[in-house]
Parts: C-alpha cells; structure tokens; sequence
C-alpha cells in the first residue's frame, strides 16, 4: 500500500466530480463509501457476478475490480444516474418494474445499468442478443427470462419514441 | 372459510411490485448498506484445518495492530453460552477445543477498515495438532473414523406423531435419525416384482448476492442488531440464550434481504459482531466475502437407498429408503432437514407401506443447513428417477405409470395426514402436453423426461401473529413478520389486505422487520407466508375492518347491514361519508388508528406423522427435453417445462417469478458442478470458480405454466409457491437422458464427464 494519493477527475452521473484516492482505492467503494451511491452492490467481489456493474464511458465495468484511477477523465453512470432529468424512472428501469424483473433486488442495479448499455449500443437487439449481453451478470432468483423480456420491452418502447 | 369478495380488484391482478421503485432506483436498503460513525469492521480467523484440536491462541500480537479495537477468541466465551444448532447446540461462536472444518472459525477482530482487521488476524498465533478427518459419508460413517464430537453435545429430540421418531446419536458420526413407517412390511411379500436402486446427490451452495452480513451496536443496554436474515425471532431467542441477555433487549431490525434460499437462518455473523461491539464499544459490521459465505452454509449432498415393490400391473405397493445426509461439520438444520427427506421420499403415490430412514452423517466439510426444496431436493430426485426405472422395467410410459399411481385430489398423503390439494394428473398433463411428451422421438441422442417434485408446505406446527392499523385518513399498516426475501410476498399481503378492505394497493405499507414492533413469526421459511402468515394477516383485516363498520354503523344510526366500505368511504345506500371526517368528529382533530389482530396455527394431531397436519401440499411438475453428445457427455437442455399450483394466484406475474426462479436454481444441482472437494478442501467456493445458471445457460425453450387450481388454504384459495419447481428438475432431466441414449444416470451433477463414463461403461 502506498501512503501517495492520486487526484482524479470523472464525471459521475452527470457532475464532474474531483478525489484524491488511494492507488489501491476501489472504484466500488469510492461509490458506496464516499458518494453515499449504495445503490451498486458487491456480491462476488472478484468481476464475475456482475452486481457492481457500472457504465464507464457507456460500458459496462465491473466496479469492485475497476480501480479510481483507471476512470479518470471517465464518464461514469451508476443506478443513481438513469433515471431521466426529471427523476422519473427512464425506459429500462420502466420495463423492470412493469415486468416484476426482480426478485431480492441485490442484482437489480447492476442489471439494469448492464441492459441500458446494450440498448445505447443496439436499440434493436433480438433475444438471442439480449440473452447474450444478459449472461454477463448473475441473477440468481428470477431465472432470467423476465429480465430478458423486461429488456425486450423497454427496446421497444425505445423503438417506438424514437 | 375465505372471506371471497363478490368483484376481486386487487388479487389476481398483475400489479406492479411494491418495492419496484426502491429496487430499481437503487435506493433499497440492505444489511450491507447500514453504517454508523466510527463503525468498526469484523474479520474472522478461520481454520486452515479440516480437523485439529487447539491447542493454543495467542491473540495479544493482534491487539496492538493499528486500528484494532477488539479481538474475540475462545477465552472470551466464558460468561456466555458457546454454542448454537437447531435441535442439537453444538456449533461454537469460536472454537473451543477443535476446529471441524476447513473455515471455522477461531478468532476475529475488529477494527477501523477491513484491511487492517486482515492484518491483524495475521498476528494471531494458532497452534494446532491436526486430527484424522473425515470428507465423505461413507468415510464418516466407516468404522473406527475418526469422531467430530467425542462427547454427544446438549440436544432434543422433538416429538412427533404416529409413525414417526426421532433419535439423535447414533455413533459413527451420525447426528441424528428421522424414521417413519406406515403399514405392514409384508406388503413386499405380495409384489412380483421389487426395484432396488442408490441415487447420489451433490451439494449446491446458495450462492446468495448478499453475504452473511449484520452490523451490531449498543443503544444503552440494549443490543441492536440489523441483519440480513430470514427468521428475527429465532435468532433472537437464540442469541438471548448464548449471550444470557433478555430477549426485549435484544431488538434485530431486517432491511431488505438480498435473497437467502434458506441460508439465512440462525445464527451467521450475528453473535460475532455484537460481542466484538460489546467488547470494542463501538457498531461493528461483520459482513463475509462470498468465500467465508462458501465456508459457512451449503446444502445437503445425500446418498439415497430406495427400494420400492410393485405388482404385475404397475400398481405401486410399498417403498422402504435410507437416507444418508452430509451434515458438514456441525447439527445445524440437519435434523430438520431429515424429517423432511425422509418423509418426502414416498413422493405423491398411493402406497400400502413405507419405512424410511433417514441419518445426518457429520463430516469434515462446510456445515449444511437450510436450502430451498428442504430435504424434498434430494427425496425428488431419487424418488422420481426410479418411478422412472420402474415404468421402463414394466414397459410402461413413465406418464402413464405416474397417472396410475398418483394420489387423488384431498386423498391424504399418509395415515393421519391432510388430503393433497392439488389435482396431481392435469399438473403432468400439463407440463407433459406443453413439452409435447406424446410425441417424442426417443433415442439418437434425443430424449424427454417427466418428473413431479412433491413437498409439504407452510412448515410444522407453525403459529404467525399479524396486526394491522389503519389511520385516520385510511392509510393502511401491515405488520407481520414475513420478511421480503424477493419472493415478493409485501406485494402479495399488500395486495390481500387491500382487497378485503376494498382499498387501492398504494394504500398499504409494509414497514421492514422490527423485534421491537413487529408480531412474531417463526420465520420466513417452509413456503409458508401465503397460507399461514396470510390468513393471520386476513383475520387482523377483518377485525379491523369489523371495528370500522360498527363504528360507522353507530355513527350513522344504522346497522352494519346497511353500509359498505370503499376506499375509506363508507356507502349508504346513495350517500357517502368519508371516514376521516366521521372519525375526527368522534376520536378529535388529531385522529385515531383502527387496529386488528390475527392469529393462525394449525392444531396439535398426534395423530399426523410431523405433530399437525401438512397445511399445504407443494409441487413443481416438470418436463425435460435434452440432446446428449455422445462423444462429450455434454447434455444440452433442449427444452424445460415447468409448473406450479398457485392455488389463487395473488399476483400472477410475481407467481411466475418464483417458479421460474427455483427452476433455474434447480438446473444447478442437476448440470453444474456444485461443491468440489479434494479431500476435505472445497476447491471452488468463490464466484470465479463457481458456476451457476446464467442467462446464456437457459433454453429458449424454457416455459413456465402457472396453475390456478383454486383448491389452496390460503386467503382466496392461495397455495404455497417458491419452491416446487426446483425440486422435478434433476430427475427429469436424468429421465430424459436415458430416453435419450437408454442410459440410466444415478447419481448428480450430471455433468459431461459422469455421463461420458456412463457411455463408455455401457459399450
């Protein structure tokens, strides 16, 4: 551990924001610890389940393995930050709550900051895609195929405001 | 009697989820989320032993590290009582004279970051002088293996009704015995013929996002406790007890729970954390990694005997089976989990007799405890794959073997037992017309299956307390202690009471779990909310609801006859009088709260079997279709049906969830690895190594049937729901992978390499 701190700057969730972290300082902890966002979650603790998922640059990263320096001059996006300018809950978020695409809830943030990348990414994805791009997080109460159907809606309702 | 109003508006309908908002904007609230100032953090000590006595602990190098506050270890377990299990208390706080697993726990510290309690814990000296252990059933109960426990530990046996028993050590490891027998042995005398067959099944961990997590203070001489748990009140009486503490000054509070499966029950970090508090004088949050999570609760892996008669007609006769459960390295809900394997190992069939035994075999591994299927996982899997052997012997169909043999709709499942409330044949009917079972073309690789996944639900002799307020204005207070696990159960009491009351289901609120406030439940277990905690929950409405109507009754100068309530509102005919005004006039301007109580438990019966009467019967009907690659033993799940009897469905959508949800969590045990073990080390406990469903693993030909039979106990004719579908899933996959390739697979996973070597020994 060093006793150095670095000075980052990112933007989160829309405002530009300025730390000093500690080399090893996690971006997770950063988040939950400092930014009051406890919204992430850590679950496996070593980037494979997917419950910390944030968008970094509109990716999705796995934030109890991303480091604060590897996001400066980033912009980040966590649960805290979809929802539309005037706080109400944007297309993504709709589709979980109108498809009951959650259970416990632990997963939700992650899954949902996972599937508004893919749909910044292809509005138009088909089921095998949204399966695809879904298979990166770890659900384990719903069995998925409400998430993959609450995806599919909110492309839709995408589609059609477009 | 359901109180059944003439237009349902709220039950049945498909309405969003009550904590929708708070779970997709990410401010729910969890264990992990709750901080205070100067929290200090908790880290364990752990056994790099399967089995070792202690011979010595110095932690005095520990207690100078920066940032330590307070270091635990077996010397300070003195003045409290050291150990806790379900029916036999037999897991230490810290180890005392042994460790019994690679895991235990030895000693923890507290301090002011995680990093530094690790860093302290380096400082602790342990000395150990390493015992023989013991990984596997077999091993543990061989003779002359070496011993867990050289003295039999403080337990109970508790009392059960006709036909079964309990015993508790029976050497050799073996912790505890369920029995149960009904009818006479004979009955094998009149069979033509008798299928003899051992299944083998693996162990799944939970593998709940969520850690074991609590975060303990001291207000006063009060100990706080916020945990992610799914039964507050056990845990508090149990704590009272090991601590010496009175259990009203003990207050455990539940935020949201990031899932449990069942793990979540009795004591995890709890104890830990508040005696580090209570030595540091500070909150301390013990919150696991996913890997202490793997060290600290899995389920049951099982070696099952069942040897079942039938006659020449395919008339199912009599099943005798041994159970061999792998209870890990302490009691923990072994016992209980081998009442319900044993006793669900009959499977919904009409029989003539049935002996079964079923044994908790302590071994040196991950302690087992509670998980989803409860026992019922593993008596489905090796109960339905024979029923399948048994039909191709015959050559019978297995679907037309199971419509033979099932229990009739009410036929009580055993002597002295409830009828089943669920029409067994058009669930098969169901799964097995949808997955297109008629017309399969067997073999070449290709295959389906069929299974039914049975258990008894809503838990044994269980009382549930409810109470509800309803405020001036005609907001409404639920308070019961059924905690929301994602099952989504707030949703569905919500949606009962805003019904009965004829309300809008925004009206409601469900405040979190409170041991100070909330009426007491035993826990949120057994798939019994809907149909124990929920009618508590209708009684309090109503009495409530009764107090409203005599007071607006009274108020008016009428009888209750006259008046209806709607949204607060009461109707007399063409008038309308809203309440809030009636009741300031009467109670003054600053208001008034309606209260009701309920109150359910299912009556003493030494006659049934388990003490009471089963409340409810639970099933998952299944249908598999798989494609099994020769040449890789891979099996690829072409096709999974399943379904589950609602009974009513409260919320249809929020219904399907659980089906499908225990589904998939069923496809773990039956094609994943599970836990690994070298020896007695698990060489896969973290979630790089530990594989479980993804998105990617599920066919699109995965379907989920929700089944309205409307013949549950629950409030409208609601049925316990949440874990039937697990439970078909192994055995029909296994099914459809001899229909397949004509090989009959006994033992789970069944991952490539099993069935590869099944292939090869069949050439």
């Amino acid at each position: 551990m060093s006793g150095e701190f670095v000075f980052v700057t990112f933007t989160l969730n829309g405002t530009l924001r300025e730390f000093h972290v500690r080399p090893e300082e996690m971006l997770v902890d950063l988040l939950r610890e400092r930014c009051a966002m406890t919204g992430t979650k850590i679950g496996c603790d070593v980037a494979t389940c997917g419950a910390c998922s944030v968008l970094v640059d509109g990716a999705p990263a796995a934030s109890c393995s991303t480091f604060v320096w590897q996001v400066d001059g980033c912009n980040i996006v966590t649960i805290e930050g979809v929802a539309n300018a005037d706080g109400s809950p944007d297309d993504v978020q709709r589709a979980f709550i109108a498809n009951s695409a959650f259970q416990c809830g632990f997963c939700t943030p992650g899954m949902i900051v996972l599937a508004r990348a893919l749909l910044d990414h292809n509005p138009a994805p088909d089921r095998a895609a949204i399966r695809a791009w879904i298979g990166a997080n770890v659900c384990r109460c719903t069995g998925y195929e409400m998430i993959i159907e609450a995806v599919e809606q909110a492309a839709a309702a995408r589609r059609e405001a477009s | 009697m359901n109180e059944m109003s003439p237009r349902l508006h709220v039950v049945g309908a498909d309405l969003d989820r009550t904590d929708a908002p708070a779970k997709t904007d990410g401010s729910a609230i969890y264990t992990v989320d709750i901080s205070f100032p100067s929290m200090l953090h908790a880290k364990v000590l752990r056994s790099p032993h399967a089995h070792a006595r202690v011979l010595r602990v110095d932690a005095s190098g520990a207690m100078g590290m920066p940032g330590v506050h307070a270091v635990l270890t077996r010397d300070d377990l003195a003045d409290v009582a050291p150990t806790y299990g379900y029916f036999i208390k037999d897991q230490p706080i810290i180890a005392i004279d042994k460790v019994r697993y690679i895991g235990d726990a030895v000693a923890a510290v507290a301090a002011e970051t995680e990093v530094q309690a690790v860093a302290a814990l380096e400082k602790i000296v342990v000395d150990y002088d390493p015992l023989p252990w013991v990984a596997t059933i077999g091993d543990a109960m061989a003779n002359g293996a070496p011993q867990l426990f050289e003295e039999e530990p403080m337990g109970v046996v508790p009392a059960y009704g006709q036909g079964a028993s309990g015993a508790k050590y029976l050497g050799n490891n073996n912790c505890y015995r369920f029995s149960y027998e009904t009818g006479s042995a004979s009955a094998f005398d009149d069979c033509d013929r008798i299928f003899e067959d051992r299944f083998v099944f693996s162990r799944d961990h939970h593998f709940h996002l969520e850690p074991f997590v609590s975060v303990a203070r001291m207000e006063g001489d009060t100990i706080d406790v916020w945990t992610s748990c799914q039964n507050p009140f056990p845990l508090r009486k149990e704590l009272s007890r090991l601590l010496k503490y009175p259990e009203n000054r003990i207050r455990v509070q539940v935020p949201f729970v990031g899932a449990g499966y069942g793990a979540k029950n009795n004591c995890k970090t709890e104890p830990i954390a508040i005696m580090l508090s209570r030595k540091a004088g500070r909150p301390v949050r013990f919150c696991m990694t996913m890997e202490e999570c793997f060290l600290t609760q899995s389920q049951h892996a099982a070696i099952l005997d069942v040897r079942t008669g039938v006659a020449g007609d395919g008339t199912l006769v009599a099943r005798d089976g041994h159970i061999w459960l792998d209870a890990g390295a302490y009691s923990d809900a072994s016992p209980l989990v081998a009442e319900k394997a044993g006793y669900r190992l009959p499977g919904p069939y009409k029989w003539q007799h049935l002996h079964i035994d079923c044994d908790c075999i302590l071994t040196n591994t991950t302690p087992a405890g509670p998980y989803r299927g409860f026992g019922g996982t593993q008596a489905s899997w090796a109960s339905e794959s024979q029923i399948d052997i048994i039909a191709r012997a015959l050559g019978i169909d297995p679907y037309e073997f199971r419509m033979k043999n099932l229990k009739d709709l009410y036929e009580a499942y055993v002597p002295g037992e409830s009828g089943i409330d669920s029409d067994l044949r058009a669930g098969l009917e169901a799964v097995a017309e949808r997955i297109g079972y008629a017309d399969r073309e067997s073999g070449n690789g290709r295959g389906m299956g069929l299974s039914i996944g049975f258990k008894d639900a809503g838990g044994v002799n269980k009382p549930a307390q409810a109470r509800i307020r309803i405020a001036t204005g005609g907001d409404v207070y639920l308070q019961c202690g059924t905690i929301e696990i994602g099952q989504g159960i707030k949703t569905a009491m919500s949606q009962v009471v805003a019904e009965l009351l004829n309300t809008r289901l925004e009206r409601i609120s469900y405040p979190a779990m409170n041991t100070d406030y909330t009426p007491f439940d035993q826990g949120t277990n057994a798939s019994s909310a809907i149909v124990v905690m929920a009618m508590a929950v209708q009684d309090a409405v109503l009495e409530a609801k009764a107090k409203v109507m005599a007071f607006a009754a009274n108020q008016l100068g009428c009888s209750v006859d006259e008046i209806e309530l709607e949204d607060w509102t009461i109707r007399k005919g063409n008038e309308s009088h809203p309440l809030n005004l009636m009741i300031m006039r009467y109670y003054g301007g600053t208001g008034y709260e309606f209260t009701g109580e309920g109150f359910r438990k299912a009556a003493m019966d030494h006659a049934a079997p388990l003490e009471t009467q089963c409340v409810s019967w639970e099933f998952g009907w299944g249908a598999a279709e798989v494609e099994v690659d020769a040449d890789t033993g891979l099996v690829q799940l072409k096709q999974l049906v399943v379904s589950g009897d609602a009974g009513r469905a409260i919320n249809p959508r929020v219904c399907r969830g659980q089906d499908e949800g225990s589904a998939v969590m069923g496809l773990t045990g039956a094609l994943f690895p599970c836990m690994v073990y070298d020896g007695a080390t698990l060489v896969n406990g973290d979630g790089l190594n530990y594989r479980v469903p993804l998105a990617t693993d599920i066919p699109e030909g995965f379907v989920s049937i929700l089944q309205e039979q409307g013949h549950g106990p629950g409030p409208f004719g609601a049925k316990s729901l949440g874990e039937g579908c697990m439970l078909p899933i192994a055995s029909a996959i296994a099914n459809a992978v001899e229909d397949a390739i004509g090989i009959r697979i006994r033992e789970l996973p069944l991952t490539p390499e099993r069935v590869l070597a099944a292939i090869d020994a069949a050439k």
